[in-house]
């Protein structure tokens, strides 16, 4: 009998917590739903075109005070034969670098003239001779372009902060901004792993520049789907906050 | 012995109808976003807002009409309410942040919402330098309201039951009643964060336009910088954090920002008062300021050992300002994750995990162990020596300063020494579960356990878009917890329990 009644309690809290664990698969099939069906654009035709290739394929590491063999021998392969027939090619003799291979032994590059590629992004900050860049050269800026419309994601952005002298900043058309790939930039120049004018920075001060891609820019395809069930929550949650309010008047 | 109660259908419509109450603050706070992307025919994002804050509204009306109830609420059942509110906040907020279309999965999205409200400030977002303002907007929105706590942002608009609330206060991890009565204390804690959001941004908008921003562009930077630094979250406009400024003077100022942040409210209040004596003698800044000079100390020599850098600007700019980053549990960083493991040697990186570690100060926005608990920690060791080196019958009384003289208990050491290493398990769950994936060091490991379990969000590269659901899992329940202080989590594990197996009242 005691157990019988014991039974019938339990149902409201069963059905309250089933109910709660209902809502919230409903919400998370639903917004899956909704996201897969955003449509696409085609991004291939975003590939940036004239890129060198970098210098090195791999991206080695080193650890300061920790493990610096590496430093060496990064030096060594970028100064190396394949190094110098870049240089008679009319790069400078670290090669083409990417932010990445920069970040994962800052000093190899230390001091080093480089070549890099990336996408001009925010803002230029204009200081007394020039202006500080972002520029990235993460597959946003070089292949896919900015992740609107598709769904090629490729991580983080990554870049290197680039000081630009006056001439330089000057013909940067358009950082990239929301829905905007900014002007994409063959720079040459050198790295700094703690530059003093910047507070121990690591930069890259530019001594040349080329546009290898001018600003891009994309319309969003709209969701309709998302639109109209937007409307039709919003709808929803307007009678139910009435309904709400009459409930708790009575 | 004494049987555990199973909670019936009542106290379950209570707990409902106060993460109603929450939901509806989150569902309002979505209509910021939606108007911001309105305004800038952000068409897909505005949807996804009102999607979100429509699905909150609805659930709070739903909860309104249905659960209502003049029942008082318990002790356990604010702590239930409160670690529900933490974890079905994100749950909302991951709605809109998914449809986005930034995230690898719905888990990923979860993770930025909960590392958003917990202000842990670590992101798996991608592309976020081409992200709508509006979608960044509510990132940093989630973090001053997370800050300020969800609770205390409920209880400061919609002020009512002050009786009741009292229980969900001190259940969000605010052992500290500022004033007397707990409703002034939400509206002091908010006025605080008004003037500061005044005097802060107007600051960090000058240095801003002196950095080369245009004016619109300043104002947008100076608002989510503030957003992010007052409420110790430390997420940024752009994925290069503060190194996109170059500029010492925002530097400085977004520092006294992430100081004030993680400032107690208390000690708001004394300055407020015009009593700086109070904030100067009071336990926790002292604690912070030995730990943070030895920790400094511990930073400048790891730095010029390893020849990282020469000058005293850099050794300033780079190492002093991770290290307040670190220790106000905010996690801006001046450095990309990588230059920590590759560039910075073994001792600097390990005085970092130290700050982290500590964090900022109980009843303030910051994470961590907490200096209070630090200064408990050490002040019963202290009383535990000088009881055994003086004569037996001698009467050891140890007192520290904490709002007014106070003696340190049995009971207060031991909740500071029981938290304390409750935090301690949570850093090597997340250092086992990184290492389980074989891919990273150890110290990268412990370097992002720390980081995520204090809620700080200074990263060494682990956290990622890319990272595996595992870890992504394990890392929310380290922010979870960390962010209630383990209390109203375990509360809620006890809940469950008692549903599970307790004895129905009579």
């Amino acid at each position: 009998m005691n157990g019988r009644r014991a039974q019938h309690r339990r149902a409201p809290t069963r059905q309250l917590l089933l109910g709660v664990v209902v809502v919230l698969a409903a919400l998370l099939g639903g917004v899956i739903w909704l996201e897969a069906l955003h449509p696409q654009l085609d991004a291939t035709g975003n590939v940036v075109e004239g890129a060198p290739p970098l210098a090195l394929d791999e991206q080695p590491t080193c650890r300061r005070f920790v493990d610096e063999t590496p430093i060496v021998d990064i030096r060594e392969r970028l100064e190396s034969e394949a190094g110098r027939a870049r240089i008679r090619e009319g790069f400078p003799s670290g090669g083409r670098v990417s932010s990445t291979q920069v970040f994962l032994c800052p000093s190899a590059y230390d001091g080093m003239e480089v070549t890099y590629v990336g996408e001009v992004v925010g803002e230029l900050l204009r200081r007394r001779g020039g202006a500080w860049a972002q520029v990235n050269d993460d597959d946003y800026a070089l292949r896919t372009g900015p992740l609107v419309g598709h769904r090629e994601r490729a991580g983080f952005n990554t870049g290197l902060s680039v000081w630009l002298p006056e001439q330089l900043a000057e013909r940067v058309e358009q950082p990239g901004r929301p829905a905007l790939r900014g002007d994409v930039v063959l720079l040459r120049g050198t790295i700094l792993r703690a530059d003093p004018d910047d507070g121990g920075g690591l930069t890259l001060r530019a001594t040349q520049l080329e546009t290898l891609a001018p600003p891009l820019a994309i319309d969003p395809p709209l969701h309709v789907l998302q639109i109209v069930v937007a409307a039709v929550l919003s709808v929803v949650a307007l009678g139910t906050t009435l309904w709400a309010r009459r409930v708790r008047r009575r | 012995m004494t049987a555990i109660l199973r909670p019936d259908a009542t106290d379950l419509k209570l707990i409902g109808y106060y993460l109603g109450k929450v939901l509806l603050g989150l569902g309002l706070l979505q209509l910021i976003p939606l108007v911001t992307a309105l305004a800038l025919r952000e068409w897909n994002s505005a949807s996804s807002f009102a999607i979100g804050a429509a699905i909150a509204i609805i659930a709070w009306a739903v909860s309104d009409a249905r659960l209502a109830s003049r029942q008082p609420l318990t002790w356990a059942h604010g702590m239930v309410i409160v670690a529900l509110a933490w974890l079905l906040g994100p749950i909302v907020a991951a709605v809109p942040m998914y449809l986005s279309g930034r995230f690898t999965d719905p888990v990923h999205a979860l993770f930025e919402a909960m590392s958003a409200l917990t202000t842990t400030g670590m992101s798996v977002i991608h592309d976020l330098d081409h992200t709508p303002v509006s979608e960044d907007l509510f990132r940093h929105l989630l973090q001053i309201t997370g800050g300020l706590g969800i609770i205390i942002v409920v209880l400061s608009v919609f002020a009512a039951g002050g009786a009741r609330m009292t229980t969900l206060y001190v259940s969000e991890a605010r052992d500290e009643r500022v004033l007397p009565n707990i409703i002034r204390t939400a509206r002091f804690i908010f006025q605080v964060a008004t003037t500061l959001f005044v005097v802060g941004t107007t600051a960090l908008f000058i240095a801003l336009i002196a950095t080369g921003f245009s004016p619109g562009r300043a104002v947008y930077h100076a608002v989510n910088l503030f957003f992010s630094s007052f409420s110790t979250g430390g997420f940024s406009v752009m994925q290069s954090s503060m190194i996109y400024y170059h500029s010492a003077a925002v530097e400085f100022i977004v520092a006294l920002i992430m100081i004030a942040g993680t400032l107690s409210f208390g000690l708001h209040l004394a300055l407020w008062r015009g009593n700086p004596r109070d904030v100067l003698r009071h336990l926790e800044t002292r604690t912070l300021a030995v730990t943070t000079s030895i920790l400094f100390l511990l930073l400048c020599i790891g730095l010029v050992r390893a020849g990282s850098y020469d000058t005293l600007e850099a050794l300033l700019r780079k190492g002093l300002f991770t290290l307040v980053s670190a220790a106000s549990s905010t996690g801006h960083q001046v450095n990309v994750g990588d230059t920590y493991l590759y560039d910075w040697g073994l001792l600097a990186p390990a005085a970092i995990v130290g700050a982290m570690a500590i964090g900022g100060m109980a009843s303030s926005t910051a994470g961590g162990i907490k200096a209070m608990r630090v200064g408990v920690t050490f002040k019963s060791l202290t009383h535990e020596i000088r009881r055994i080196l003086l004569p037996e019958a001698a009467l050891v009384v140890t007192t520290y300063h904490a709002g007014r003289r106070q003696v340190l208990r049995d009971e207060s050491a031991r909740a500071a020494t029981t938290v304390l290493l409750l935090f301690i398990a949570s850093y090597l769950l997340g250092i086992l579960a990184a290492l389980a994936y074989g891919e990273l060091d150890l110290t990268q490991a412990i370097f992002e356990s720390v980081s995520v379990g204090s809620n700080i969000g200074v990263s060494i590269g682990v956290v990622n878009p890319g990272m595996p659901d595992g870890l992504v899992l394990v890392y929310l329940l380290q922010m979870w917890v960390g962010r209630l202080e383990f209390v109203a989590a375990f509360a809620l594990l006890g809940y469950l329990f008692s549903l599970a197996r307790g004895r129905a009242s009579t």
